[in-house]
C-alpha cells in the first residue's frame, strides 16, 4: 500500500518556473533545457543529445538564471520550483558568442572542402551566434600523422568512418552514444586538456553494428561516412521518408535522393521514438546501397536451350503465359504453387494471394521460406504465439524483461537497442535466457545459458519453481503440475544445464514484475519444435498472467511479416481471414495447402510443375540446401523474381527484375502491427517492376484483371487488415510431451544459422559498405571450444554435417562461453544451409581443424 | 603474458574490495606500472581479461594520466623542475647541461637504459630552487658541480 501511495507522489511531482516570462510545470527531474523546448523555445546546443545522458561539454545551451551569479548550462541543470530563466538575455546572447569563439580557435575554417558543410551545427550555430571574427591569432593545433599528411590529417578508423580530429570540438557524443545507447566499447576519448582527441580503441577500428550513428550525430565534420563523402553536396539532394526493408520493426529513415541521376545517396534516421529512438543499425543505413547497385537484374531474362537470354517484358509474359497455361490446363491450378518475401509491401503481397487463389486456384503458396517444416494448421501455439500484439515502446516502461531464444544484435536492433536504454536509463532488470551466450547479455542481470534444444523444458522449469516455491495462483498450479511434471525439476536442470536456483530466479522475476516484456525470438521460432515451445509459452501466459501484466511474443523478423500474416499469405490462413477472403472474392480454393516444405516435397513428385518465387532465394534460406535444390531442379516451369541473380534466378526458366523498395510506395507493417509507408524515392531502375505490377501483369495474360483499379486493391487491403488477427491462447494448460534428447556423438557441436551482425537475408551482400564489415562466411566460436580443435582466429576450420561439409575461418567471440558454432547466411560463396537437415531439431556438427 | 603472475595475483585479490570493477582500472594500472615501469596497449589488453573491463576504458583512463609513462623509461628518471623558482636559478642551463652529459633530449631515454630525462612543473621544493627529481628522491639546491657529481654517482652505481 505504501509503496503504491509512494509511486503516486512521485509520478505527479511537477515543479513549476518561469522561462523567458512564461510560467511552465513540468515533471519533476526535467532539465532547464527539455522543460524550455516544451514551451517551444531551442537551446542551441552542440554536445546534447535526447536519447543521450546530459554532460554538459560544449557550454553553448548557457541560460541566465535568477539568483545564480554565473551562467548555467541548461543542460545539466535540473529545473526548480520558482526557478527563473532567461534563455536570451544580453548575457547570455554575450556568453553563446564567447563559447563559439573559444569552439573555434582550434577548428579549422575548411568548411568549402568539408563533407559536413551545409548540415553542420557549428556552421549554423556560428552564423547565428557566433562573432565574425576572431581574437585569437595564434596558429590552429593540428593533429598530424605523420605518414598520412597528404590526407589532409583524416584517418580512417573503421571500415566506413573517417576521423577528422581538427575539426573534431569534443562534445563527446559519439563515444557516449556508442557506451550508453550501443555498449560497444571501440570509440573513447584519449589524452587530456588540448591534446584531448577522439579516436578508436588501440589497435582496433570502429566496427560495431551501429556504427553509422555516430557519424551521423557529430555535430562538425570530425567523423564522416566513407560512404556519402565528397560524392555530392547536400543541399543538392532531396529528401523522401521511408521505413527500413531489413528489420521487423519498420526503423524510419530518411531517402536523400538526386533526381536528375535518379541516385540514393545515403540515409539517415528519422527519429520515432515508439520505434528506434533514431538510432539505426548499420544494416539499414548502408542496406540501402543495394538499391543502386550495378549487378541487379536489367531486364527480363528467358531460358533458351539452357540458357539465359535477355528478353522484352512481353517476350518474358508470353512465355510465362503459355508454360502456366500448359500446366493450369493439364494438370491443374494445383501444380502451380509459389514463394514470396515477406519483406514486400501489402499491395505486393496481397496480389499474389489473390493471384493464386483466384486465377490458378491453388492454395500453394507461402511466405516462410526460411522456417523448416512448419505443420498445415492455423491455430498451432506457434501461430497464436506469433500473433500476440507487442509494443516496441512498452519494453522501456517494463521493469522486468526476459529475452528468451533471440539473439537480438542478429534479429533485431531495435529492440535490442530499446532493452539496453531500459535497462541503462529506466532501471528495468533483464534477463536472458539462450542456447548459448548473446551480446544482449552485458546488461542482464542473469545470463542463463542452456543446452540446445531443451527450449521448452526450461519453459517448463520456470513453472515448475514458481508452483514449488508457491508463487502462482495454487488452482492454476494444481492444474498445471500434472501436465508437464513427467520431468522433475531436478531432472529438468539435468536435462537443461540449469541450475533450480536459475530457474527460482526466472520464476521470482516473472511473479514479482509490474510491468514485464517477455521477447521470444527467432531460435525458437526457427526451431523444429516451435510448436511445443510455443505450447509451454501459453502454459508460462497462463500460470503467471504474464499478458495481464506486460507482452509476451514472439517477434516477427521480417519488414511485412506481420501483413503477410494477415494477409493471409501462409497456405492456411487464420480462419477470420480465410472467411473474409471468400466474402471479397466470392471464391477460395478448396485444394489442399500446401506450405514452403511440403510444396518442396511434391516438386521432387513432379506434383508441382509450375513454381513463381518473389523477391526471396530458398536456395540459399531454406534450412535444407540439398532439399530445397532437388525440389527446384525438378519443377518443369520456375520464375523468379528478384533484384539480383540468385542460387535461384539461375535455376529459373523465366527470370523477371523486382523493384526495391525505394522504387514505388509501399505499406508495410511491423511486428507491432503498426502500418507504415515507404515512399517511392527514386523512378524503377533499368526495367524493374514492383511485385504487385508483375501479379497483375500475369494475371492479364489470362485475360483476368486482379483488380479494378488501385482504389479497389487497396479497399479490399483495409478490410483485411482491419480484422483482429490476434488469436487467443488455449482456454487450457497443454501437455507438454517429452522425447528423449538423441545426441550422436560424432557430431557433437550444435550448430546455430543464423544473421551476421552487419548482415540480413540473402540481399544485403550487394551492399558494398556492409561487405567492408563483414565479407564472408566464418564459424565463430568460444575461445574453449577453438582451443579443443586447436585453431587460432582467422584459421580455416572444417565444419561437418551428417550431409554437408564446408570450410570456413574460425572468428573467436567474445561473447559465446559454450561448445557451440554459428555461422551466417547471408554469403553466397558459402553453401551454410547444406549444413542443415529439415526435420532436424538441432542440428550439430563436427570441427576440425583444416592441415595447411 | 606480460604481467608476471604475482601482479596478476595483486589485482585479483584487490578486485574484490570494489564494488564495480570499474574501479580497478587505476589500481590496476598503477600495479602493472610498479612492475613494469610503464604501461602499453598490450598491458591494457591484459589488465582488460583479468578485471574484465573493457579495454578501451583502460586506454582512455591511462593516457589520461600523464604519470603512467607510455613506454619503457630508464632505470633513473630525472625529472628537472622548470616552474619559476627553478627556472629563475638556472634550470633550463641545468636541462641543457644534462642533455649534453648524456647526449640525448628531453624526453629520451640513453641508449644503455640508464636515464630518463624530462621536464616537469613544480615539485613543490622551491626554497630549495634548482632542483631535481631521481626516482623517488628529491635533490635540492643544485649546482653545475653538485649535478656532475651526481650524475657519475648514479653511473657507478651508487
Amino acid at each position: 500500500m505504501a509503496e503504491a501511495v509512494k509511486e503516486k507522489i512521485l509520478a505527479v511531482a511537477t515543479i513549476t518556473c518561469t522561462i523567458d516570462g512564461q510560467q511552465i510545470t513540468v515533471p519533476k527531474g526535467t532539465s532547464v533545457f527539455y522543460a524550455a523546448r516544451q514551451i517551444g523555445i531551442v537551446i542551441p546546443a552542440f554536445c546534447n543529445h535526447d536519447k543521450l545522458k546530459p554532460v554538459g561539454a560544449c557550454r553553448m545551451c548557457y541560460v541566465e538564471i535568477e539568483k545564480m551569479p554565473k551562467l548555467q548550462v541548461s543542460c545539466a541543470t535540473t529545473a526548480t520550483d520558482g526557478m527563473v530563466v532567461s534563455t536570451n538575455s544580453q548575457q547570455v546572447r554575450e556568453g553563446r558568442k564567447a563559447v563559439i569563439e573559444f569552439t573555434l580557435i582550434n577548428h579549422p575554417l575548411d568548411c568549402p572542402t568539408c563533407d559536413k558543410g551545409g548540415e553542420c551545427d557549428l556552421q549554423d550555430l556560428t552564423f547565428s551566434h557566433g562573432y565574425d571574427d576572431s581574437r585569437f591569432g595564434f596558429n590552429k593545433m593540428r593533429f598530424i600523422e605523420e605518414e598520412k599528411r597528404d590526407t589532409f590529417d583524416d584517418l580512417k578508423i573503421g571500415p566506413e568512418i573517417v576521423l577528422n580530429r581538427n575539426r573534431c570540438i569534443l562534445c563527446y557524443k559519439c563515444v557516449r552514444a556508442n557506451k550508453e545507447a550501443f555498449g560497444e566499447y571501440d570509440i573513447g576519448a584519449f589524452e587530456r586538456g588540448d591534446l584531448t582527441e577522439i579516436n578508436a580503441t588501440p589497435g582496433g577500428e570502429v566496427s560495431n553494428p551501429f556504427s553509422g550513428n555516430l557519424v551521423e550525430i557529430c555535430p562538425v565534420g570530425a567523423l564522416t561516412n566513407s560512404d556519402w563523402r565528397y560524392k555530392i553536396r547536400v543541399w543538392l539532394t532531396k529528401t523522401v521518408p521511408s521505413i527500413c526493408n531489413f528489420s521487423g520493426s519498420g526503423t524510419n529513415i530518411t531517402f536523400y535522393k538526386e533526381d536528375h541521376k535518379n541516385f540514393v545517396y545515403r540515409v539517415t534516421a528519422r527519429c520515432n521514438d515508439a520505434i528506434d529512438d533514431g538510432w539505426l543499425s548499420d544494416i539499414t543505413r548502408y542496406g540501402y546501397q543495394i538499391v543502386n547497385s550495378e549487378s541487379r537484374l536489367k531486364t527480363p531474362l528467358i531460358k533458351k536451350g539452357g540458357k539465359q537470354v535477355k528478353a522484352s517484358w512481353d517476350q518474358a509474359l508470353a512465355v510465362i503465359k503459355k508454360h502456366m497455361g500448359e500446366i493450369k490446363d493439364q494438370s491443374g491450378g494445383v501444380c502451380i504453387g509459389g514463394l514470396i518475401s515477406p519483406s514486400l509491401d501489402n499491395a505486393s503481397l496481397y496480389s499474389f494471394s489473390k493471384l493464386f487463389r483466384t486465377i490458378f486456384k491453388s492454395n500453394n503458396i507461402d511466405f516462410r521460406g526460411d522456417y523448416r517444416y512448419l505443420p498445415s494448421v492455423t491455430d498451432s501455439p506457434f501461430t497464436i504465439a506469433a500473433s500476440q500484439p507487442f509494443s516496441i515502446a512498452d519494453i522501456e516502461k517494463s521493469d522486468v524483461i526476459i529475452t528468451f531464444g533471440t539473439d537480438l544484435i542478429r534479429e533485431h536492433h531495435n529492440e535490442y537497442l530499446k532493452i539496453r536504454r531500459a535497462v541503462n536509463f529506466f532501471e528495468a532488470t533483464a534477463y536472458s535466457v539462450n542456447p548459448y551466450a548473446v551480446k544482449t547479455a552485458d546488461i542482464a542481470k542473469s545470463e542463463m545459458v542452456y543446452s540446445p534444444g531443451t527450449d521448452e523444458l526450461v519453459i517448463n522449469g520456470i513453472c515448475l519453481a514458481a508452483i514449488e516455491k508457491k508463487l502462482v495462483d495454487s488452482s492454476a498450479a494444481a492444474k498445471l503440475k500434472p501436465k508437464i511434471s513427467k520431468l522433475s525439476l531436478s531432472e529438468l536442470t539435468k536435462q537443461t544445464g540449469l541450475g533450480k536456483e536459475q530457474f527460482k530466479e526466472l520464476a521470482e522475476a516473472i511473479s514479482s514484475a509490474k510491468k514485464i516484456t517477455f521477447i521470444v525470438g527467432e531460435i525458437v521460432a526457427r526451431s523444429l519444435e516451435r510448436d511445443k515451445i510455443c505450447a509451454a509459452l501459453s502454459n508460462l501466459n497462463k500460470l503467471f498472467g504474464v499478458q495481464d501484466k506486460g507482452q509476451l511474443a514472439v517477434l516477427s523478423r521480417y519488414a511485412n511479416s506481420k501483413g503477410a500474416q494477415k494477409l493471409g499469405l501462409s497456405a492456411t490462413p487464420y480462419e477470420i481471414v480465410k472467411a473474409e477472403l471468400k466474402k471479397i472474392w466470392g471464391e477460395y480454393p478448396d485444394c489442399q495447402p500446401r506450405n514452403t516444405d511440403s510444396m518442396i516435397n511434391l516438386m521432387k513428385k513432379e506434383e508441382i510443375k509450375g513454381f513463381i518465387t518473389v523477391g526471396t532465394n530458398p536456395m540459399r534460406l531454406y534450412p535444407d540446401r540439398g532439399f530445397a535444390s532437388e525440389g527446384l531442379e525438378h519443377v518443369d516451369f520456375l520464375v523468379a523474381c528478384d533484384m539480383f541473380e540468385t542460387e535461384t534466378t539461375e535455376l529459373a526458366d523465366v527470370v523477371l527484375p523486382l523493384c526495391s523498395w525505394a522504387e514505388y510506395d509501399g505499406d508495410y507493417i511491423n511486428l507491432e502491427g503498426k502500418v507504415q509507408t515507404g515512399k517511392q524515392a527514386i523512378k524503377p531502375k533499368y526495367e524493374a517492376k514492383a511485385a504487385f505490377e508483375i501479379m497483375e501483369l500475369i494475371a492479364s495474360q489470362s485475360g483476368v484483371k486482379l483488380f479494378e483499379n488501385e482504389q479497389s486493391r487497396n479497399e479490399e487491403i483495409e478490410q483485411l487488415l482491419s480484422l483482429n488477427s490476434v488469436l487467443p491462447w488455449p482456454d487450457d494448460f497443454l501437455e507438454i510431451d517429452y522425447d528423449k534428447k538423441s545426441s550422436r556423438d560424432d557430431y557433437p557441436v550444435p550448430l546455430f544459422i543464423c544473421d551476421d551482425p552487419h548482415h540480413s537475408g540473402h540481399l544485403t551482400e550487394k551492399s558494398p559498405s556492409l561487405l567492408n564489415f563483414s565479407d564472408s562466411a566464418y564459424v565463430e566460436l568460444s575461445k574453449g571450444m577453438a582451443a579443443k580443435i586447436g585453431v587460432a582466429d582467422g584459421e580455416p576450420v572444417r565444419v561437418e554435417s551428417p550431409v554437408g561439409k564446408i570450410v570456413v575461418p574460425a572468428k573467436i567471440s567474445r561473447v559465446l562461453n559454450s561448445d557451440v558454432a554459428i555461422i551466417p547466411r547471408n554469403f553466397s560463396s558459402t553453401q551454410t544451409t547444406s549444413l542443415l537437415m529439415r526435420k532436424k531439431r538441432v542440428d550439430s556438427v563436427k570441427l576440425t581443424r583444416v592441415e595447411e | 603474458m606480460i604481467l608476471s603472475e604475482k601482479t596478476v595475483k595483486k589485482i585479483n585479490d584487490k578486485l574484490s574490495k570494489y564494488p564495480k570493477a570499474k574501479g580497478m582500472i587505476l589500481p590496476a594500472l598503477t600495479l602493472a606500472y610498479k612492475q613494469l615501469g610503464y604501461v602499453d596497449n598490450e598491458i591494457y589488453i591484459e589488465i582488460s581479461e583479468i578485471i574484465n573491463v573493457p579495454q578501451l576504458e583502460i586506454a582512455e583512463a591511462a593516457s589520461f594520466y600523464t604519470m603512467f609513462p607510455k613506454k619503457p623509461r630508464g632505470k633513473y628518471l630525472l625529472q628537472v623542475c622548470n616552474n619559476i623558482s627553478c627556472a629563475l636559478l638556472g634550470a633550463d642551463a641545468m636541462v641543457d647541461r644534462l642533455e649534453e652529459k648524456l647526449a640525448i633530449k628531453r624526453g629520451e631515454t640513453t641508449d644503455d637504459g640508464l636515464f630518463t630525462l624530462i621536464s616537469v612543473e613544480c615539485l613543490g621544493s622551491c626554497c630549495t630552487a634548482p632542483m631535481i627529481q631521481i626516482n623517488d628522491d628529491f635533490h635540492e639546491n643544485l649546482t653545475r658541480q653538485k649535478l656532475d657529481e651526481l650524475l657519475e654517482g648514479l653511473k657507478n652505481g651508487k
